[in-house]
């Protein structure tokens, strides 16, 4: 029984542990991003490709673990900062909102039909519209 | 009771926008348009003294704000966004609707890392960490601001005004650093300026003149946050044609605030400490100069299940020589108004807790106030000012 629940835990913290996958329309011409691009973009203060094509920020709700998983592994932020900068901002007329989404499986198809999207998931399957975006 | 049906009227027509556009969850109206608003409302209940309409024997209801904003990116360059906003705040504040911002925002060069633009019309003032999203309840770190940084009695003096704003944006693998200087004529349709400036309602009114506002902040990914925000702000007063040529004059402010915060994930550490300087000049009857300190250290603790819980002290003194207020009370023309020492300072100690529902935020906070630096004079018959008093408020506020 003590086995079992050490084995669940571990289950569950290696699940915790697996980081988001960020992904982009497979028009979009970038296949890796620094850290510093990454936040710019998530954080709505980056809104254009290199090829100044529209950045289409997708989200998922802030408590979403996969959310949660992007903004601790992938920005190094917690969700509440990246919320309260995103408020900052958008209540302020300085930028505007990303577009949230209700889950994963939305995402992926929100990313798949719009040109120049950005969003993340936490297991990309095989589909030939989506790119995977490294964190360099 | 015309007026008052008036302004709510008024009122219904950002609300009814808001709600059609919140209940629809038609954040995104397509062809790059957003819409945003918030509502909130709160109650109050103050020992001595009166905050939002509250009495001895009676809660404060007047206390609320309701906001929509719409923007339009038509190309990644160009952005053109404005607001409407109306606020209500017992006597100073009567939930005109208004224009809280609306601008044009031009990208003059981006590449990737480092945006530089220009916004032109009507700008939100950055000024501290909370100025330009003051009256948004989600984003204030708590039900009323730290008055002594962000004084609601000048408030729109420092929001927002037409004016023309370069700025930019410079990110990196340590931090993000944010700037913008902007030039601006403010705008003095406060109801209190005159009490806070000239001691007392006058019957001519005060004109912005150019005057100039700046903020460099650097975010190391969240976990420190420091700003400097400078600038100068003048004014001039006009008196009536009835007489009062005694008190024609002109303000200039110049004002700088330092802000730090340090964030973890469980908590907010944040500080911020400025002074303003007051100098009055051509008033026969009230040249006051001095200069305003203002500070506040805040703790902020996320307890987990959408609750946190914060606890602050704030501290407004208007003039930095006098912090007491008995030179000031002991001059001409506040001792013929019956002006009290302890209206020149205010030392707030503020304990609060709020809970996230989705869009909702519900937020309770206790007051202990040793001053009535802050008090609207609007509201609060001099006579009757007391100096130590304790407030409670409830708030609700619904955002999308």
């Amino acid at each position: 029984m003590i086995l079992f629940w050490m084995l669940l835990t571990q289950l569950a913290l290696a699940d915790l542990a697996m980081a988001a996958e960020i992904i982009a329309n497979s028009s979009v011409g970038v296949n890796s991003l620094s850290l510093a691009s990454a936040r710019s973009i998530f954080g709505m203060r980056q809104v254009k490709w290199p090829d100044d094509k529209h950045i289409q920020v997708f989200v998922l709700a802030d408590t979403h673990p996969t959310h949660i998983a992007l903004c601790k592994e992938r920005l190094n932020l917690f969700p509440y900062q990246l919320r309260q900068s995103w408020d900052r901002l958008v209540y302020a007329g300085m930028a505007q909102a990303p577009i949230e989404v209700a889950n994963e499986e939305e995402l992926v198809n929100k990313v798949a039909t719009t040109p120049g999207a950005i969003g993340y998931v936490r297991k990309v399957k095989t589909n030939d519209a989506i790119k995977i975006i490294a964190i360099q | 009771m015309r007026s008052r049906s008036l302004q709510y009227s008024k009122a219904l027509a950002p609300l009814g926008l808001a709600l059609c556009v919140g209940f629809a969850q038609a954040q995104e109206l397509g062809h790059g348009v957003q819409a945003h608003g918030f509502v909130s409302q709160s109650v109050i209940h103050t020992s001595d003294n009166h905050v939002g309409g509250s009495g001895e024997d009676s809660l404060g209801w007047d206390l609320r704000e309701m906001g929509v904003n719409l923007s339009w990116r038509p190309t990644p360059d160009w952005l053109i966004s404005g607001q409407a906003l109306a606020r209500w705040a017992g006597e100073s504040d009567k939930g005109d609707l208004r224009l809280d911002y609306g601008f044009v925002d031009r990208t003059l060069f981006s590449d990737g890392d480092s945006q530089v633009g220009l916004r032109l019309g009507k700008i939100k003032n950055p000024y501290g960490f909370y100025n330009t999203t003051r009256d948004v309840a989600h984003t204030r770190p708590g039900i009323i601001m730290p008055q002594s940084i962000y004084l609601d009695q000048i408030r729109n003096f420092f929001l927002a005004a037409p004016g023309l704003s370069l700025y930019g944006n410079s990110e990196n693998n340590v931090g993000n650093l944010s700037w913008q200087i902007s030039v601006l004529r403010p705008e003095v349709d406060d109801p209190s300026l005159e009490y806070v400036f000239l001691a007392n309602d006058q019957a001519g009114h005060f004109k912005g003149k150019n005057s100039w506002l700046s903020q460099a902040m650097f975010d190391m990914g969240g976990t420190w946050r420091m700003g400097l925000s400078l600038g100068e702000m003048n004014m001039a007063y006009h008196p009536s044609l009835l007489g009062e040529i005694e008190i024609a004059g002109s303000h200039r402010l110049p004002t700088w605030v330092l802000s730090l915060e340090h964030n973890t994930e469980d908590w907010s550490f944040t500080v911020e400490y400025g002074q303003t300087k007051v100098d009055a000049t051509g008033y026969r009857l009230f040249n006051q100069n001095a200069t305003t300190e203002a500070g506040y250290v805040q703790a902020t603790r996320r307890m987990g299940n959408n609750w946190q819980g914060y606890l602050r002290h704030d501290v407004l003194y208007y003039d930095n020589n006098d912090r007491d207020g008995t030179a000031f009370a002991g001059s001409a023309l506040p001792l013929m108004l019956g002006l009290p020492a302890h209206s020149r300072f205010a030392k707030d100690w503020v304990f609060g807790v709020r809970h996230d529902i989705e869009h909702i935020a519900l937020s309770a906070e206790w007051h202990h106030v040793d001053g009535t630096a802050w008090l609207a004079q609007s509201d609060n018959p001099r006579a009757g000012l007391i100096r130590q008093w304790d407030m409670l408020l409830l708030q609700a506020a619904w955002r999308f």
